[in-house]
């Protein structure tokens, strides 16, 4: 029996590995996905590439400008087939340009008789990566990967509508409207995995408190101190309202964390209470306390990592430019690292919530 | 005040106050975690060679996250080796995947930023890409294997004469679970972390085509897949591995 689910699993993941892989290939070498751009091939002969001279800069880096002489042909609109001549400067270090290599597919533009290629052809890339992500989804989930898949897909739909209302109104609601996201978020997660009842209602209670009470908290806080050394101005957040938006992607972050925290203490308390009717309070809230002890650190650490590991190429940057260490930390990791640690007290205080909210709710319903 | 430090230290408070020592403990292993990421950026930053720095740091950051939180010697260990060795896996995925995405760099969103900034550092930014990548799965590679094989060193305790074929067949159900959440606090990581990214494209009238192939969002995505992939490898990983090592006794 066991053997057989685990073969049809795996015939399964072969069918989404060769059907994935088809996909990926039609991608890659489909020339009209796109209506603006068109798709050229770099080709193989003439193509050089030689130094034009070694810079060195006031920092005393020492790079390259380099000269890339191609020939792109192209593979559609209406220039198909014609072959163009492309002239493309580049440093190796590639922090902001690009370095062509022969046969690449390119995104490329036409005007006035001359070729600009944009940027090298990326978007098959994700496809091949999901295809390994959904078959190894199906040997190890089996079934479950429909229920994964679909609330991964409803995730994102939700998501750019939630991100397009934003826009229309300018971005002046962001708070609103992600704060409104968490609770709509939350209730669809928590009805795809636990279904509507009692304990899902607790869970998605102690989600909400969880998370607005810790952003009421980090509110505060920010407000009393004056906002000092936040400086939104930096990278990303180039926009009207950007502690607005900061703001909205703390609430947005944070949530998937607190979501899965508030399930299992919630769930493992839910089952203690049915196993043992009789269990004290006390022992209730030192449960509650064991496992959130075992589970924050972790969780902290996962969204550190997802916020500020993209800091790294700017970090090294200034770093590199001599900005020195506390120019470079309040320039580059300071906001990454403020998104963390608030969300770091979101995840800590979920633990009162999702325990107190067990407490509360599911005891007394055993009681009477 | 300065704001992050006062959060911070509300940060270190609560987490004390609530989970007490293990939560102290775990505070510390946060701070750690910064850190050796600001080390990491210095040590690039003086021309080192990327990828052996990559190499050191992942076990040891691997070591923070997981000896940090967990009490039990058992858990920890074999959370930790499992991970390594996933970690090594996704590595050579990363290093072949962002060879051809050749998404090396920062966007043009940032050129406010490099205002004033050298364009020729003289470092080869498709290496540093690579170190992003794995950097941002560590984490969750860590969590999920320290879930799991929390899990099973507890179902091991409460029933020692557990066989082998039983504890693998536990692992599988409870590692169904985790991939779950473990999905959700991926994408909404995600999601918190590209929304500014996203909002800033939409008044420039970028095209399809040009936010598709952005080395940015690729790069974003590709790193949600990663980190995917790496709590996939790390459930079996896990779960044979501890049930190999606590049955043999």
């Amino acid at each position: 029996m066991n053997f057989k689910i685990k073969n049809q699993r795996l015939i399964f993941a072969l069918i989404c590995l060769i059907l994935g892989g088809a996909i990926t290939c039609w991608t890659y070498f489909s020339t009209n996905i796109y209506h603006k751009e068109d798709i050229a091939v770099i080709m193989p002969d003439k193509f050089e590439d030689r130094l034009i001279h070694k810079d060195t800069d006031i920092y005393q880096n020492k790079d390259q400008t380099r000269q890339q002489t191609f020939y792109i042909k192209m593979l559609s609109g209406k220039h198909k087939g014609r072959v163009y001549k492309v002239i493309n400067h580049y440093y190796p270090s590639q922090l902001t340009t690009q370095k062509y290599r022969i046969h690449n597919r390119v995104l490329a533009k036409i005007s006035k008789n001359k070729a600009v290629v944009l940027s090298p052809k990326r978007d098959w890339i994700p496809i091949m990566v999901l295809t390994i992500t959904l078959s190894l989804m199906i040997i190890l989930a089996g079934k479950h990967t429909i229920a994964l898949l679909i609330s991964m897909i409803l995730s994102w739909a939700i998501f750019f509508g939630l991100m397009f209302w934003d826009l229309k109104t300018n971005s002046n609601l962001s708070i609103l409207i992600y704060g409104l996201a968490d609770i709509i978020f939350s209730f669809i997660c928590l009805i795809i995995v636990q279904g509507y009842n009692k304990k899902m209602l607790v869970t998605w209670l102690a989600t909400l408190i969880g998370i607005f009470s810790s952003f009421i908290l980090c509110y505060l806080i920010m407000q009393l101190t004056g906002n000092t050394q936040m400086r939104y101005d930096t990278s990303d957040f180039i926009t009207q309202d950007p502690q607005g938006i900061f703001l909205a992607q703390t609430l947005l972050g944070i949530l998937g964390a607190v979501l899965d925290e508030a399930t299992d203490i919630v769930s493992s308390l839910h089952e203690l209470i049915i196993h043992k009717p009789n269990i004290t309070k006390q022992e209730l809230i030192n449960s509650g306390r064991n496992m959130g002890k075992e589970i924050t650190g972790p969780l902290i650490n996962v969204l550190l990592l997802i916020f500020i590991a993209s800091a790294l190429p700017e970090t090294i940057l200034y770093l590199r430019d001599n900005a020195g260490l506390g120019n470079t930390f309040n320039y580059t990791l300071a906001i990454g690292l403020t998104q963390s640690v608030i969300s770091g007290i979101g995840i800590v205080l979920t633990v009162v919530s999702a325990t107190g909210a067990s407490l509360l709710f599911l005891k007394q319903k055993d009681r009477s | 005040m300065n704001t992050l430090l006062v959060l911070t230290i509300t940060l270190a408070i609560l987490m004390t106050v609530i989970s007490g020592e293990t939560g102290l403990r775990s505070f510390f292993s946060i701070i750690i975690n910064v850190v050796l990421l600001i080390f990491v950026a210095m040590l690039i930053s003086w021309g080192l060679n990327i990828p052996v720095i990559t190499l050191i740091f992942v076990p040891l950051k691997l070591a923070t996250i997981i000896f940090a939180g967990t009490e039990n010697k058992t858990v920890g260990k074999n959370a930790f080796l499992s991970s390594l060795l996933v970690c090594l896996v996704l590595i050579s995925l990363i290093f072949v995947c962002q060879y051809f995405a050749q998404a090396a760099g920062m966007g043009l969103e940032v050129n406010d930023v490099l205002m004033g900034q050298s364009q020729q550092p003289g470092i080869d930014y498709s290496l540093i890409a690579i170190t992003v990548a794995i950097f941002s799965t560590l984490g969750a590679i860590a969590e999920a294997a320290v879930s799991i094989t929390a899990g099973l060193v507890e179902i091991k305790n409460s029933k020692p004469t557990i066989t082998k074929e039983e504890l693998i067949q536990s692992g599988t159900n409870i590692g169904k679970d985790i991939i779950g959440t473990s999905m959700n606090t991926i994408l909404f990581g995600l999601f918190g972390s590209v929304l500014s990214l996203i909002l800033w494209f939409y008044p420039l009238n970028y095209s399809w085509g040009e936010i598709l192939n952005d080395k940015l969002v690729i790069n974003e995505l590709l790193i949600m897949m990663y980190s995917l992939i790496g709590v996939l490898l790390i459930i079996p990983l896990a779960t044979h591995f501890l049930a190999h090592t606590l049955t043999k006794k």
